[in-house]
């Protein structure tokens, strides 16, 4: 028990740490440190500062940690009235994706000085990675806003268990596929130049996952394997099971990023197709015209929870 | 043939077919460990039909 809790302890403190906006590195005057809107960041004291100084633009040096030769231009600085809060104005954008650093130069509080001040001004990493994972999974979700994948969403979405097992064995084969193919890409295709190939060898891998996922599940399971049937052999020409690792080239992401992606992309999939097979089950029991039953009604389904998730198009999270 | 082109696709030969050689060792592997024993009936009784469909 007690070592649960201590876990449990190290689990909140690590989650603390990441989640935390700002590490206050030389100032431990400084207590919190974050953008606010597009050209503003927000810096909390732990107690009053001297207005006159702090307010002086020239007292600043502000970069992205990226380019520390190229200073940010500063606009105005205001300090709240009990000289706790700053507020430094920018005059172009921040680009928030990158940790900025900011250096004060002097900084006084109560006539005592407390010289120069550096700190990283950073978006959380967490929320990061949570807006790649709701963003794969619902706000460009690849069944209803990209279309990939319908042959198997419509095949496997008549019943609700069929969907559940096909939408599990979908986000494994797919976060295994898509890190080994992030980590081939990575390390042998680009070193060597030869990132023209990364079709072919995505296509390779994605058969390799499928062949050993069915293999094994052929022994551990029989009576999924049963009821997968011809659609397991489907998920090797899937599109979205390939499309997953060349977006990942696309934005560039690394190897946790990619991982989250994935995992989103599975997800949405696994989503997409019990919502589908909900409805399918329900509508079999409906009074559907002759000329729209079976696979029609099932296109105008799909096209109205197409038409749901566009509300989720253009949001952003953190 | 200007050697730079040489040299990509001669990795290129060697990355495919290491790729293929352990892949291929993976799977054979695999499959021996999770072999699923096969009643023969099922073959020869497949055997016999006319196989159309």
């Amino acid at each position: 028990m007690v070592r649960y809790k201590s876990l449990a302890i190290f689990v909140l403190i690590t989650l603390f740490i990441t989640v935390s906006n700002v590490w206050a590195s030389a100032g431990s005057f400084i207590k919190k440190a974050s953008f606010l809107k597009k050209d503003k960041i927000i810096i909390f004291f732990a107690g009053p500062v001297d207005k006159k100084i702090v307010e002086d633009i020239d007292n600043y040096y502000v970069y992205e940690s990226t380019d520390p030769d190229i200073p940010l231009k500063i606009k105005g600085a205001s300090l709240s009235e009990d000289g706790k809060t700053l507020i430094l104005t920018f005059t172009e954008e921040l680009n928030q994706h990158s940790p900025h650093v900011v250096v004060i130069k002097k900084l006084v509080s109560a006539g005592r000085n407390l010289g120069v001040a550096s700190f990283t001004v950073r978006k959380s990493y967490a929320g990061f990675l949570f807006s790649i994972l709701i963003g794969a999974m619902l706000v460009h979700n690849f069944v209803f806003t990209k279309y990939l994948g319908l042959c198997v969403f419509f095949g496997t979405s008549k019943r609700k268990a069929t969907a559940i097992g096909m939408g599990i064995t979908f986000t494994i084969v797919m976060v295994c596929s898509a890190m080994i193919s992030w980590f081939l890409y990575n390390y042998v295709l680009k070193p060597l130049n030869l990132q023209f190939f990364q079709v072919v060898i995505f296509i390779g891998i994605v058969s390799l996952i499928v062949q050993a996922v069915d293999i094994i599940l052929r022994k551990i399971n029989p009576f999924l394997f049963k009821a997968f049937g011809i659609y397991l052999m489907l998920v090797l020409a899937n599109c979205v099971i390939l499309a997953v690792p060349l977006l990942i080239v696309v934005n560039g992401y690394n190897a946790i990023e990619a991982f989250v992606f994935s995992l989103g992309a599975g997800l949405g999939y696994f989503l997409a197709l019990f919502l589908m097979s909900s409805v399918r089950e329900k509508l079999e029991l409906a009074n559907v015209p002759p000329s729209y039953q079976g696979l029609s009604i099932a296109f105008i389904t799909a096209g109205l929870f197409g038409l749901a998730f566009m509300g989720f198009s253009g949001m952003s999270i953190f | 043939m200007d050697p730079q082109l040489v040299k990509i696709a001669m990795g290129g030969l060697a990355v495919l077919g290491v790729i293929g050689i352990v892949f291929g060792i993976g799977l054979a592997l695999a499959a021996h460990k999770f072999h699923v024993e096969v009643d023969p009936k099922v073959e020869a009784v497949k055997e016999v039909l006319a196989g159309a469909q």
